[in-house]
């Protein structure tokens, strides 16, 4: 499975455990569809419970209003960002 | 034209199951199944008390969709689970879309104690930044309240109570006020209680709960000579208030009138107990039935907050008896010998008995306390009561009673 | 309906007169706080009150045992029924009162030791006050009290729906007097919640602001002896403010968010107005909930424009909590006590905070100096709770003060 599957799967899995979803597995959401509004239907909660759960598993910190918004956009949007933050962490180390 | 308030539907999710069906027959057959508490957090150090009045697994998937449900705490789905069980059995029906004129009262004594416990381990273990934004939203005692008027649009006055084991019946009375003010077109009223393993093991700490005997056999036993601690339960239970006339006018069946109500306290009560003299709250129980024109001959029942707790129950019986003086005391029941502290088992036991249901003998009473002489209820020659008086009396001093008649009395 | 008597502690101190030197100075009390640890938090500040005068102490018996949401409480009720000059013994009394924490703080103490985070022995005593109910209890008992006595538990609303209770219960004539009000302290529970909900300002909050970038946490208590003119007239007591009405609703709209147009809250003060007799246009200022939350500040200032029509960017706003940060469930207590203590001074209190106001808003917010109030004034306070609740009281100047 390449790197980006991988991520993109993990993100679902978390999202799925932290947010509750019972009953929802990873193949049933599908990589562009939106998280938030229509959708998957999150809503400002749920991304704060995300941002807390991006920080306990990968360490990353997201302070921007702007930055959440766009990567949180989609499942393919969200992996993309995380990929980018551990690479950029890899390099300052 | 004096307006009254009635009920018209009753819901509830308990450890005898969902609605009102399952505890109504609870209370026939004087049975309920109790579960062994979680001990596996290690907070329990005694083991003087190790089954309470449980949940369980609940469905609820036809009350709240899963989706909806997630964020929610045990207390608010169970809440919401039994305000459209209410709702549905007074066949009103709330358009979502629209913006209701309904209250919603809600009471409860822990709050959200479990979902608080989890936010503070977060924060304690692993620091604020661990602290889940989802959880705290969950951690106020009016989350049930306001998932409520989520789930069916309210935009009524939303209240909680918190006042222990007096909660309920203050919480129905403010309702009340709403509905006959006109200010609400009808309220949803109840008591939610999630008995987390926490709080299962500190009042177990406190001595609070009636222990296993010799057989094994925990029972709590109301106003019983041997009488040696209360029942733990969780659970919550909802009633729909409507204005008398306009619950007529659309048809729907009451269940009980809501006569009068009301509440006081007891300055000489220790904070986490009951007072040892009953002579300030029989004044107060004396002066609401005269302000309220109302003979004790009139009360053929008497649906008491007894727990078989040693001083609970003591005071409890020294009130009414103080009050009723010479006269006999009519059945007295104890509904939570069987349901348990919390959850709201004297709400829907006392809608009930006035709605007509059959009671059968209280559990876990064998022997009258000589100092009290009161039985509670055997069993024998049950007569559905036209009128009665719910009683209940909280640790700390606060005190509520209502008058409940069958309807169309 | 009258006012006879208020107590109030707050971050500007043990009573009425820190409390009302405090708003009229046009200053915060808000600063770092001491009472937990702050890292990891996206804030330092808070509301915090100092530590008692030694002749508070001593007057509360028990002290030590009390949690200190109980003792804010007790000191308060004792201020309260002096002014009044009141004892409650053998009167129809009831006490209703609002709170979220009462003694939270010291049960997270009772878990830290319990699973070891903390040093010491986790005393089961330590749990005596975690009831919510606990100060309000406290209170009643502290004055013998025999009346309905309870404690209402809605967020933020809480302080405005006991008063609120507390007017309908002397209206319906089942007491005489009642002592209402509420009562808070800080805690690692809602501070680190509001903290996760990114709704704190990490300087202090500044309501109404341009910038404003959340709310800051307080504690304290805020007391209203209340009773009919009737009654205090039996008794000689001189009124300190009139108490016209109240209103509630609820959004029903989100959990946290309030309704962005503002509809609960412009319900919650239209009811208020309609249950006072009084119409928009005799309203002379607000005493706004004004959290300083982005959301919040917003959709009050929506509900006003609604409610107040062609002049509602002329009706002088003011926000307490710039001063003594967010109450939670007294909030709505000592705010009501801030408007008395206008009401008194004659002024409208200047709303803390530097930054322009948020154009957007449109509001007449108070600033730098005291606005002058006619005599016989009438105000509106607001509450807007944390998953929907909202309460709004209409209170008014007694006589010839303001």
């Amino acid at each position: 499975m390449s790197e980006t599957g991988s991520t993109r799967e993990q993100v679902k899995r978390l999202i799925i455990e932290h947010l509750n979803l019972e009953g929802l597995t990873p193949d049933m959401i599908a990589d562009d569809d939106a998280l938030f509004g229509e959708g998957l239907g999150l809503d400002s909660v749920d991304a704060l419970e995300l941002v807390v759960a991006l920080e306990k598993k990968w360490g990353l910190r997201i302070e921007n209003q702007e930055t959440t918004r766009a990567a949180f956009a989609s499942v393919a949007a969200l992996a993309a960002f995380v990929d980018r933050a551990r690479a950029n962490e890899a390099q300052t180390g | 034209m004096i307006r009254t308030a009635v009920i018209t539907g009753l819901g509830a999710v308990s450890a005898a199951g969902c609605g009102r069906a399952p505890l109504a027959d609870a209370f026939r057959t004087s049975s309920i199944t109790l579960t062994p508490v979680d001990r596996s957090a290690g907070y329990h150090r005694l083991q003087r008390s190790r089954l309470a009045a449980l949940v369980g697994a609940a469905e609820l998937g036809q009350w709240i969709a899963p989706l909806v449900a997630r964020r929610m705490s045990q207390s608010s789905r169970w809440a919401v689970s039994a305000a459209r069980m209410a709702l549905a059995d007074a066949s009103l029906e709330l358009d979502p879309q629209a913006s209701n004129p309904v209250a919603v009262v809600m009471s409860t004594a822990y709050g959200a104690a479990a979902v608080t416990e989890k936010m503070l381990r977060q924060v304690q273990d692993e620091g604020p930044e661990a602290a889940s934004p989802a959880l705290f939203t969950e951690s106020v005692a009016n989350a049930p309240a306001a998932q409520v008027a989520l789930a069916v649009r309210a935009v009524g006055a939303n209240i909680t109570v918190t006042q222990r084991q007096a909660g309920p019946l203050i919480a129905l009375g403010t309702a009340a006020q709403e509905v006959i003010a006109g200010r609400a077109e009808c309220a949803l009223v109840g008591s939610v209680d999630e008995l987390s393993p926490l709080i299962h093991s500190i009042l177990d700490r406190f001595g609070a709960l009636a222990p296993a005997d010799a057989n094994g056999h925990e029972a709590a036993r109301p106003f019983d000579r041997r009488r040696s601690g209360f029942l733990a339960g969780e659970g919550a239970t909802v009633v729909v208030l409507e204005e008398a006339t306009a619950a007529r006018r659309r048809g729907a069946r009451a269940l009980a009138e809501v006569d009068f109500y009301g509440s006081a306290f007891d300055p000489q009560a220790p904070r986490t107990d009951w007072s040892r003299d009953p002579s300030t709250l029989v004044e107060s129980l004396s002066r609401l039935l005269e302000r309220h024109d109302a003979a004790l001959d009139d009360f053929e029942c008497v649906v008491s907050g007894a727990c078989g707790s040693t001083r609970g129950d003591r005071l409890e019986a020294l009130v009414l008896e103080g009050v009723w003086g010479e006269r006999r005391l009519p059945p007295v029941l104890a509904p939570k010998a069987l349901t348990g502290e919390h959850g709201g088992g004297l709400l829907a036991a006392a809608v009930l008995a006035a709605a007509g249901a059959e009671f059968g003998p209280t559990p876990g009473f064998r022997e009258v306390d000589p100092e009290l002489g009161l039985a509670p209820f055997d069993g024998s020659n049950w007569v559905a009561p036209g009128r009665l008086l719910v009683s209940c009396l909280a640790t700390g001093g606060a005190a509520a009673w209502a008058m409940l008649t069958r309807a169309g009395q | 309906m009258v006012v006879t008597g208020c107590g109030a502690v707050s971050a500007w101190g043990w009573g009425v007169e820190p409390l009302r030197q405090g708003l009229r100075s046009g200053r915060s009390a808000i600063r770092p706080t001491t009472v937990f640890d702050t890292r990891g938090q996206r804030t330092r500040v808070a509301g915090e009150v100092p530590p008692p005068p030694v002749a508070v102490v001593q007057r509360i018996a028990e002290w030590a045992q009390l949690a200190m949401a109980d003792r804010f409480a007790l000191a308060a009720a004792d201020e309260a029924v002096e002014r009044a000059d009141l004892a409650l013994v053998g009167r129809l009394a009831g006490t209703f009162f609002g709170g979220s924490t009462a003694g939270m703080l010291e049960c997270e103490r009772y878990l830290g030791r319990l699973t070891g985070a903390l040093a010491g022995h986790p005393r089961l005593a330590l749990l005596a006050s975690q009831q919510i109910n606990g100060p309000g209890d406290a209170v009643a008992r502290h004055l013998e009290v025999t009346g309905p006595t309870y404690t209402v538990s809605s967020a933020c609303a809480s302080g405005g729906l006991a008063i609120a209770a507390a007017v309908e219960s002397i209206r319906r004539g089942e007491v005489e007097v009642a002592v209402a009000g509420g009562a808070d302290s800080l805690c690692l529970l809602t501070y680190s919640g509001f903290n996760s909900l990114r709704s704190v300002d990490p300087e202090g909050c500044r309501p109404f602001r341009a910038d404003r970038a959340g709310l800051s946490i307080g504690e304290g208590a805020g007391i209203l002896i209340l009773e009919s003119l009737a009654g205090a007239n039996a008794r000689g007591a001189s009124p300190l403010a009139e108490i016209l009405g109240w209103g509630s609703s609820c959004d029903a709209h989100h959990m946290t968010a309030p309704h962005p147009e503002g509809d609960g809250a412009a319900a919650a003060i239209t009811r208020a107005l309609g249950d006072a007799g009084i119409s928009p246009d005799q309203v002379a200022f607000i005493n706004a909930h004004g959290t300083g939350t982005p959301h919040n500040d917003v959709s009050e200032a929506r509900a006003i424009e609604r409610v107040f029509g062609a002049r509602w960017s002329r009706v002088p706003v003011t926000a307490t909590k710039a001063s003594v940060g967010h109450l939670l469930g007294c909030s709505g207590a000592i705010e009501a006590v801030a408007t008395v203590l206008a009401f008194l001074d004659g002024a409208v209190q200047p709303t803390p905070g530097h930054g322009p106001v948020d154009p957007s808003l449109g509001l007449d917010l108070v600033l730098d100096e005291p606005r002058r109030l006619a005599p016989g004034s009438v105000a509106v306070s607001t509450s807007f709770a944390f998953g929907g609740a909202n309460a709004a009281l209409v209170l008014a100047a007694w006589g010839d003060a303001a």
